[in-house]
């Protein structure tokens, strides 16, 4: 595959390399020429000093054969751009933007960007969840943020201890999908008994998770 | 009218004041609160700091209700992203976005928004006034119509407008004189050291040259 990276910062330039490893053929763009010659250095991608938000650099890098242009610079709005050029001018099939500021993901979905990828949120979830003194972790969430994966610890004061799954009444549009027990992997069936530090995987539809957490973990 | 504008330059904040004077409610947002000590003390706005995209800033800016919604910092893609926002997702009626870059300008104008490039239209200005007399392609935004003035010299002294008019290329549309404008009708003589304006093809401009002796 070919692919053109906007961004030779770290995240664009390990981005390249993976996808070097990996045997696709990548063009990595960068205003910054110190960044530029230590990609060129380092990478076997052809690199390209400018300003990806230009059109005629774009077409330097290739991008009017590109199957993916990622734009992964620490600006939000070149990112943005760069993908609107990238899928408005070029026709190129699939934008990969990076968000630096969370609050600017809705404007990216919004404004034609196929994959918008939260880098900060995306990190502060990972960073939340190993110092998380809470026994409830958001692992992932799909369609557009209304369905999440979610991960708890029964506690032993749970309410639900010693219980069958059949006779748990989940809150509505939630699913237990796997429980883990020490090394062992449970898929739940009816008769499977909760045990005290279980650690619950379940699929939840966003809004119902307090119901969830009340009901697993009876806190709130 | 209720009129956002994200940036406050030299642009931003003169268009604010003059927005201002003229009692509409404007609202002023920047990165950088000491740009706003650029509208001086009778600006009676509203300013607010931050980013001009964020949607929630946008949303304390009251832009639900705007009629009017105007980028105009010093960053393209800023102005073109803010712009963006304001027309797609919060449906603002009139939106207008500055933007340095031709290239970008011309792209983001064919896809439907409404940008106003400086450099475009300064460097047609510039252009004008060294390679034409007194013609301006600039003040109408089209590329085939442009105005120019001509001073009322012997050969046209006591001609009336219908005699100077060439239909369908060449048209008389005011007359300075002194310190006067004068809307022309047809049969207006003008006198000696009047101003005509006029709206002019440009493609007719080398035959109006020779024509009027510029």
């Amino acid at each position: 595959m070919y692919i053109v990276i906007v961004g030779a910062g770290k995240v664009g330039y390990f981005l390249a390399k993976r996808l070097c490893l990996n045997k696709h053929t990548v063009s990595i763009v960068d205003k910054d020429k110190q960044l530029c010659e230590e990609a060129a250095k380092e990478l076997e991608a052809l690199v390209i000093n400018g300003d990806g938000c230009d059109p005629h650099i774009l077409e330097e890098a290739g991008v009017n054969r590109a199957e993916v242009v990622a734009a992964v610079t620490g600006d939000d709005e070149d990112n943005l751009i760069i993908c609107q050029l990238a899928k408005e001018i070029f026709k190129v099939k699939r934008a990969v933007g990076r968000v630096n500021n969370p609050d600017n993901e809705h404007t990216f979905s919004e404004l034609g960007v196929d994959v918008p990828v939260d880098s900060t949120k995306i990190i502060a979830k990972i960073i939340e969840e190993e110092v998380s003194f809470s026994d409830f972790v958001n692992l992932m969430s799909f369609k557009r943020g209304k369905l999440a994966i979610v991960r708890l610890d029964l506690p032993n004061d749970s309410p639900v201890i010693d219980k069958q799954v059949q006779d748990v009444q989940l809150p509505p549009d939630s699913v237990l999908v796997s429980i883990v027990r020490g090394e062992e992997v449970i898929v739940p069936k009816g008769n499977t008994i909760l045990k005290p530090g279980d650690d619950i995987i379940a699929l939840t539809v966003i809004g119902n998770e307090p119901q969830l957490l009340n009901l697993l973990v009876g806190k709130l | 009218m209720y009129v956002i504008i994200v940036g406050c330059g030299r642009v931003g904040s003169e268009l604010a004041k003059l927005l201002s004077a003229e009692s509409h409610d404007v609202v002023v947002i920047d990165k950088n609160p000491s740009a706003f000590e650029r509208l001086g003390g009778t600006f009676n706005g509203l300013t607010l700091v931050g980013n001009g995209f964020s949607l929630n800033l946008l949303k304390q800016a009251g832009i639900e209700k705007a009629d009017a919604f105007c980028a105009v910092t010093n960053g393209d893609n800023t102005n073109l992203v803010s712009a963006q926002a304001a027309k797609k997702i919060f449906n603002v009626p009139k939106v207008i976005a500055r933007v340095y870059d031709p290239e970008r300008a011309h792209i983001y104008k064919a896809l439907g928004l409404d940008i106003i490039s400086g450099t475009i239209l300064f460097a047609a200005m510039l252009r004008d006034k060294i390679i034409e007399s007194r013609f301006s392609s600039y003040l109408i935004e089209a590329k085939d119509l442009g105005v120019i003035e001509i001073e009322v010299k012997n050969n046209l002294v006591g001609k009336t407008i219908q005699d100077i008019n060439i239909p369908g290329e060449f048209l008389v549309v005011a007359i300075r004189r002194l310190q006067d404008v004068i809307i022309p009708e047809p049969h207006t003589t003008v006198k000696a050291k009047d101003v005509l304006m006029a709206a002019v093809k440009v493609a007719s401009l080398p035959g109006v040259k020779e024509k009027f002796n510029l």
